[in-house]
């Protein structure tokens, strides 16, 4: 990785510089997050397998925390990524964006060893700020949190001093809104209360209005602007769509927070809110999908009356990296979210493998594909390609990872299937009802399948890294 | 068709939530309504 | 000169328009909202209930809840179970007082979270799912008295046997997939009783559905164990 995404100096773009080095750690956060996961799916299986030693709580804080963290390395390199793109002047302040890199990382490497070495602390203030805060995705103590906040700030400070100073877009103006709350949305998870209520009810507004609110309206901006790139969108209609989904992606997800409020302590009037807002949730996640291919067909039929040749892509990987977080968004963040969504179904799904299934869909195909993509335009920039085409290890990359990832999400629904129907509706839950859906022979084949098809996504991943690394230097040597 | 109210603690929302998809419906409408306002603005700044 | 024809759906100042308006208002609803719910979750310090009548005033009780017994039963007129709280009821052998209940409880909501329960637990249904659901984790009927759960540790309270389980799990196994050993204390583990106490009287709306019926199966003699 550090010799191919590699090229440290670049001849322009300062501020493409510290994209990549965000690009680079993000990716080697992502193999952690899948070592972590392939533990974690071993332990369904193997009970015995490293207890006392890396619990199952371990390698799942780890795996969910990787997991959080390298999207948010790359949400960050994407946006230094287009920042001078589309405000056409170099980035204000890289070189303390740099010095934040660092702090950052090094930061993000003490959490981690703090969570596999130290694991848990005793019941005191200290634990939660020097250990593990104990709320999932959030776990990062306290310290951390302060620690987040003041990178973040000088990572927003970068962004919206260049955007006052240059160019002003559509696409950058949504951008600097959506940061904003982004990262002010993280505050809500950085206190303690006793009341577990209250906890929940604010754990929420940050995982909530992060993953299916502000974290969609970034990658609906990273789609614009990755298309008018890679494909020549024009940039009236690209700008208009994302307009129109903002309207619709906060329209439906800011009160479709109503459908985590149903069991948590909070009032009957969220099923509701809940249930109607959140069920069109999926309708943006369709028009996102319809636009890129509109798009896509629309260039390359106006580029063939022009009477030209061949795809109108400038960027092969990229684009089928797109198009699949197209797709992948509405499949798992759309369907697998509205399979669930309704206080009808969710009283007895809430809890269960049915929502790991839609954890694994939604967070793959919104966030990761579209992630690896800006990777593939980093590395298309870095080594001055005109025309970056897929090579064997690309097509192998996101062929075993999409499969495997798919093949994880089924195997999960059916083992969710199996424990809601055995264990809630059958068994009426309780301790003895959980272990006697978790016995069950077909629930313990979904296990297996799982952890299968999570080794197929970890041989598509080593793909993805080997593409990463070659294809650019082989392209350039092609390009010569 | 309104029937009593069942929730632990009485409050607007509480109340509005007893009707059939009242309050969702409620919600929706608040939120739409203006747009209709915005249209035709809109229309009319294009018109000029 | 005015032209009628014009059309407003393809004008992006009126989508920019349209957005910055449902993301506002939809943000402002949410606040309002948000209000009215902390208003209903947020605990009393001074328990208000009645005792007779086996409701609560608000939906989350305040810690002394733990002096009481706490039951989950169907409400006809809500369709769902809800939690009752009836007499009163020893806790580790006493009654605490509204200052050492909370305490207890913080000691106990402190310990859930640097113990980190919720990446292989469930807390009101959400965190990880390779161990038992923990919202009504006090009323299930394997740790009440003849329960396996509760002989197995050779105590005779619901809150001493989950006590002794969180300190010394691991000679405790219940199932192949074993808790493992996190160094919690006596003090930690009565402070996690407390929170788990607690939690199951918070009304759910009826989550986890059924609930109640896991606890009459077992009456009846089942124990859905293989």
């Amino acid at each position: 990785m550090l010799t191919s995404i590699k090229t440290n100096k670049f001849e322009g773009s300062k501020t493409k510089e510290l994209a990549m080095m965000y690009f680079r750690v993000a990716i080697i956060l992502f193999g952690a997050q899948l070592l972590f996961g392939l533990v974690a799916a071993i332990q369904f299986l193997v009970p015995g397998f490293l207890f006392e030693l890396l619990d199952f709580s371990v390698a799942r804080t780890v795996h969910i925390n990787a997991l959080v963290v390298w999207m948010l390395y790359a949400m960050i390199g994407s946006v230094y990524f287009m920042l001078d793109d589309e405000t056409e002047v170099e980035g204000v302040g890289i070189g303390l964006g740099k010095l934040a890199f660092w702090i950052l990382t090094a930061a993000v490497t003490v959490v981690v060893l703090v969570y596999i070495l130290v694991q848990v602390g005793a019941g005191t203030e200290a634990s939660i700020w020097f250990i593990n805060e104990g709320r999932e995705y959030i776990e990062a103590p306290r310290w951390a949190d302060i620690g987040i906040v003041v990178v973040v700030l000088v990572f927003y400070w970068n962004v919206f001093a260049t955007y006052l100073k240059g160019k002003q877009t559509g696409i950058m103006t949504v951008m600097v809104a959506d940061l904003l709350a982004l990262a002010g949305l993280y505050m809500a998870g950085m206190f303690f209360t006793d009341n577990i209520s209250m906890d929940q009810f604010w754990w929420w507004w940050v995982i909530h209005l992060w993953v299916e609110a502000t974290w969609e309206v970034f990658v609906g901006t990273l789609a614009a602007f990755a298309l008018i790139k890679i494909i020549g969108a024009k940039r009236e209609i690209v700008e208009m769509w994302l307009w129109i989904e903002v309207l619709m992606l906060f329209g439906s997800g800011i009160l479709g927070m109503g459908h985590h409020y149903f069991w948590i302590g909070t009032p009957e009037y969220w099923w509701e809110i809940g249930a109607l807002f959140s069920a069109l949730e999926p309708v943006p996640l369709v028009a996102m999908f319809v636009h890129v291919l509109y798009d896509w067909g629309k260039e390359q039929g106006i580029a063939k009356a022009a009477g030209k040749t061949g795809s109108v892509m400038n960027n092969g990987p990229a684009m089928a990296w797109i198009v699949t977080n197209a797709f992948g968004n509405f499949l798992g963040a759309g369907i697998w979210g509205f399979f669930h969504t309704l206080p009808q179904v969710n009283i007895y799904t809430h809890g269960t493998q049915f929502t790991a299934a839609h954890g694994h869909l939604a967070f793959f195909g919104a966030y990761a594909t579209i992630l690896i993509g800006m990777m593939y335009m980093g590395v298309q920039y870095a080594y001055g390609i005109e025309r970056l085409r897929a090579t064997f290890k690309s097509k192998m990359g996101i062929f075993l990872i999409t499969f495997g990832v798919l093949g994880m999400g089924i195997a999960l629904t059916i083992a969710g299937y199996e424990q809601v129907l055995v264990e809630r509706a059958e068994l009426g839950g309780g301790w003895n009802a959980f272990f006697a859906a978790q016995e069950l022979p077909w629930y313990i084949q979904s296990m297996m399948w799982r952890a299968i098809m999570g080794v197929v996504t970890f041989v598509g991943f080593i793909y993805l890294v080997w593409d990463l690394l070659t294809i650019g230097a082989q392209a350039k040597k092609a390009q010569a | 068709m309104f029937e009593p109210f069942t929730d632990v603690v009485p409050s607007f929302f509480g109340m509005l939530n007893q009707g059939p998809l009242t309050l969702t419906i409620f919600l929706h409408t608040v939120i739409i309504l203006p747009m209709f306002w915005i249209y035709f603005s809109e229309k009319k700044r294009l018109n000029k | 000169m005015a032209n009628e024809n014009v059309s407003v759906w393809t004008s992006i100042p009126f989508w920019r328009r349209s957005a910055a308006w449902v993301t506002g208002f939809a943000t402002i609803l949410l606040i309002w909202l948000s209000f009215d719910t902390l208003g209903q979750i947020s605990m009393n310090e001074d328990i208000k209930m009645n005792i007779d009548g086996k409701e609560v005033n608000k939906r989350v009780p305040g810690p002394t809840v733990i002096n009481y017994k706490i039951g989950y039963a169907m409400s006809k007129e809500r369709g769902h179970e809800v939690p009752t709280i009836g007499e009163k009821q020893p806790f580790f052998g006493k009654e605490w007082s509204q200052k050492e209940a909370a305490d207890l409880l913080h000691l106990g909501k402190l310990t859930s979270q640097a113990k980190n329960c919720m990446n292989c637990h469930t807390l009101l249904g959400n965190g990880a799912y390779f161990a038992p659901d923990l919202t009504k984790a006090w009323l299930d009927p394997a740790w009440q008295n003849g329960g396996p759960l509760q002989g197995m540790t050779g105590k005779n309270t619901v809150e001493e046997a989950m006590a002794e389980f969180l300190q010394h799990p691991s000679q405790y196994p219940t199932h192949a997939r074993m808790m493992p050993d996190l160094g919690i204390t006596a003090d930690e583990a009565k402070g996690l009783v407390a929170f788990l106490k607690h939690m199951s009287s918070i009304d759910t709306n009826g989550f986890p559905r059924n609930f109640s019926k896991t606890v009459e199966q077992f009456k009846a003699g089942g124990t859905n164990a293989h």
